[in-house]
């Protein structure tokens, strides 16, 4: 028994001087010690701890690397699900879009049945999302509207507003031009910053920035409705320009003043009746060549 | 109560003196008790790594029991119970300057028998018993390490060298 605690006082490292000399005593001493001698050299190599701790940094900042590129795949989802929500935004509010091209009228009916006849050559566009809560539209051309009873219903071009509230009207906007014919109730035209009511067959002409003041008509709609142009008192470019519009044709002029005043209507069926419609009243002549036509004095 | 100096590890002054205290005996601890065919070196590093990702839930006083528990486990993940077998320095310095050829022929063949003894010796009494006789740590340092008693640490320790003792004298 004595031997056995001497070993594992031993082994604690907890002999003192007296029981170190009894150890000594023992027969295993010589044995024991050889034992541990040859333990120590089963001694794992030492860590040199300033190499393995830089070798750790090295990881650590790798691994941190590491979970940026984790970062990389989510921000692909979230940029997926940005353009989805942003097209899906897009898509709601965006406007509906009508245009015409040469020698094609259009027929559209509008949310509130409202009915929008619209020329040749000409834009128009309204959101329909937003259509309950205010009536607008935008307007680049000519169109004629048949606008149905109910809140403030407003045309917006580049040359000014018009605001109704039911009614028949016609509005051209073209280069130059600012024109809006009333036919039924009342229509509110601004531009800049004047405003004026029309009354049924008053219109309101901007020529060249100019305020043309005209005689009432007594139509019940605009001619081109009818497939044909009609003009009073307009400058021959006005006539050339739609002529352009109507027929896909392009126009080269000679020794013409293009600002002569042309009273008159063409045809949107026949070319060259058309033509000799707005040439015969001037005494031009023209001559023909695929779509390109240029006019001479005769 | 006193207050805490620090709630968690994630400063780097305190990281890094964590692991001048710790890295070494790791290391030693997963080289007794797995062998070095799975590199405790880099189980250590990794440990580290494991605990510098978790830094804001360890408490410095944690901090090597988690280190302790994660090195251990990497290990497990790896080791499919082959036999371990600790190497020893084989360029050992000449103690003796009148080395006779049998001498050195016995010598030879005495740390063989330790080798072979060490590696029959069960897991749990070699870590025990190297940890105390190489590392020179005391049984109550061991106990918390192993997560045991003292007494049991003294029982595998004592154990350890009584099989050892027979092991090498029958061999």
């Amino acid at each position: 028994m004595e031997r056995e605690v001497l070993i594992k006082k031993w082994l604690s490292n907890n002999l003192n001087s007296q029981e170190f000399q009894a150890f000594k005593q023992l027969e295993d001493f010589n044995e024991l010690t050889r034992l541990n001698a040859a333990l120590q050299d089963f001694k794992p190599q030492e860590l040199e701890s300033d190499i393995e701790l830089e070798r750790l940094n090295i990881a650590l900042k790798t691994k941190s690397k590491k979970q940026n590129n984790w970062l990389k795949p989510f921000m692909r989802i979230a940029a997926i699900l940005a353009i989805c929500i942003g097209s899906y935004y897009y898509t709601t509010t965006l406007n509906t879009n009508i245009a015409t091209e040469f020698a094609q009228k259009e027929n559209i009916v509008l949310p509130d049945d409202s009915q929008v006849k619209l020329n040749a050559k000409s834009t128009l566009a309204f959101n329909k999302k937003s259509w309950e809560d205010a009536r607008n539209l935008d307007l680049n051309g000519e169109a004629y509207f048949k606008v149905a009873k109910g809140s403030k219903f407003t045309v917006h071009t580049t040359a000014g507003n018009i605001s109704v509230l039911g009614t028949e009207f016609n509005i051209n906007n073209r280069n130059n031009l600012f024109e809006v014919i009333c036919y039924e109730g009342s229509v509110k035209v601004e531009h800049n910053k004047t405003s004026r009511i029309l009354k049924p067959g008053e219109s309101f002409l901007i020529l060249d920035n100019k305020l043309v003041e005209r005689p009432k008509t007594d139509d019940t709609s605009p001619f081109w409705i009818n497939n044909e142009s009609s003009f009073k008192s307009m400058p021959y470019a006005q006539v050339i320009a739609e002529f352009e519009r109507q027929y896909n044709v392009t126009f080269s002029v000679n020794n013409i003043d293009i600002n002569e005043v042309f009273s008159g209507s063409f045809a949107h069926n026949n070319l060259d009746i058309a033509l000799q419609a707005i040439t015969i009243p001037l005494n031009l002549a023209y001559t023909k060549n695929n779509n390109k036509i240029s006019l001479k004095r005769e | 109560m006193p207050k805490k100096l620090h709630n968690n590890i994630c400063e780097e002054h305190l990281f890094n003196s964590l692991f001048k205290k710790h890295s070494q005996d790791l290391n030693n601890f997963l080289h007794y008790k797995f062998g070095e065919r799975l590199n405790p070196k880099d189980k250590t590093q990794e440990a580290f790594i494991k605990l510098w990702e978790n830094c804001k839930k360890v408490t410095p006083e944690k901090a090597k029991s988690f280190l302790f528990t994660i090195g251990n486990n990497l290990m497990l993940n790896e080791t499919k119970h082959q036999k371990v077998v600790l190497k020893y320095q084989q360029t050992k310095p000449k103690h003796y300057t009148n080395e006779t050829p049998e001498f050195v022929l016995e010598e030879k063949q005495y740390m063989k028998k330790l080798q072979i003894a060490l590696a029959n010796l069960s897991e749990a009494q070699r870590v025990a018993f190297l940890m105390n006789r190489i590392d020179g740590k005391k049984h109550k340092e061991i106990a918390e390490v192993l997560g045991i008693s003292t007494k049991a640490v003294e029982k595998r320790i004592y154990g350890a060298l009584k099989k050892l003792r027979k092991d090498i004298s029958e061999l």
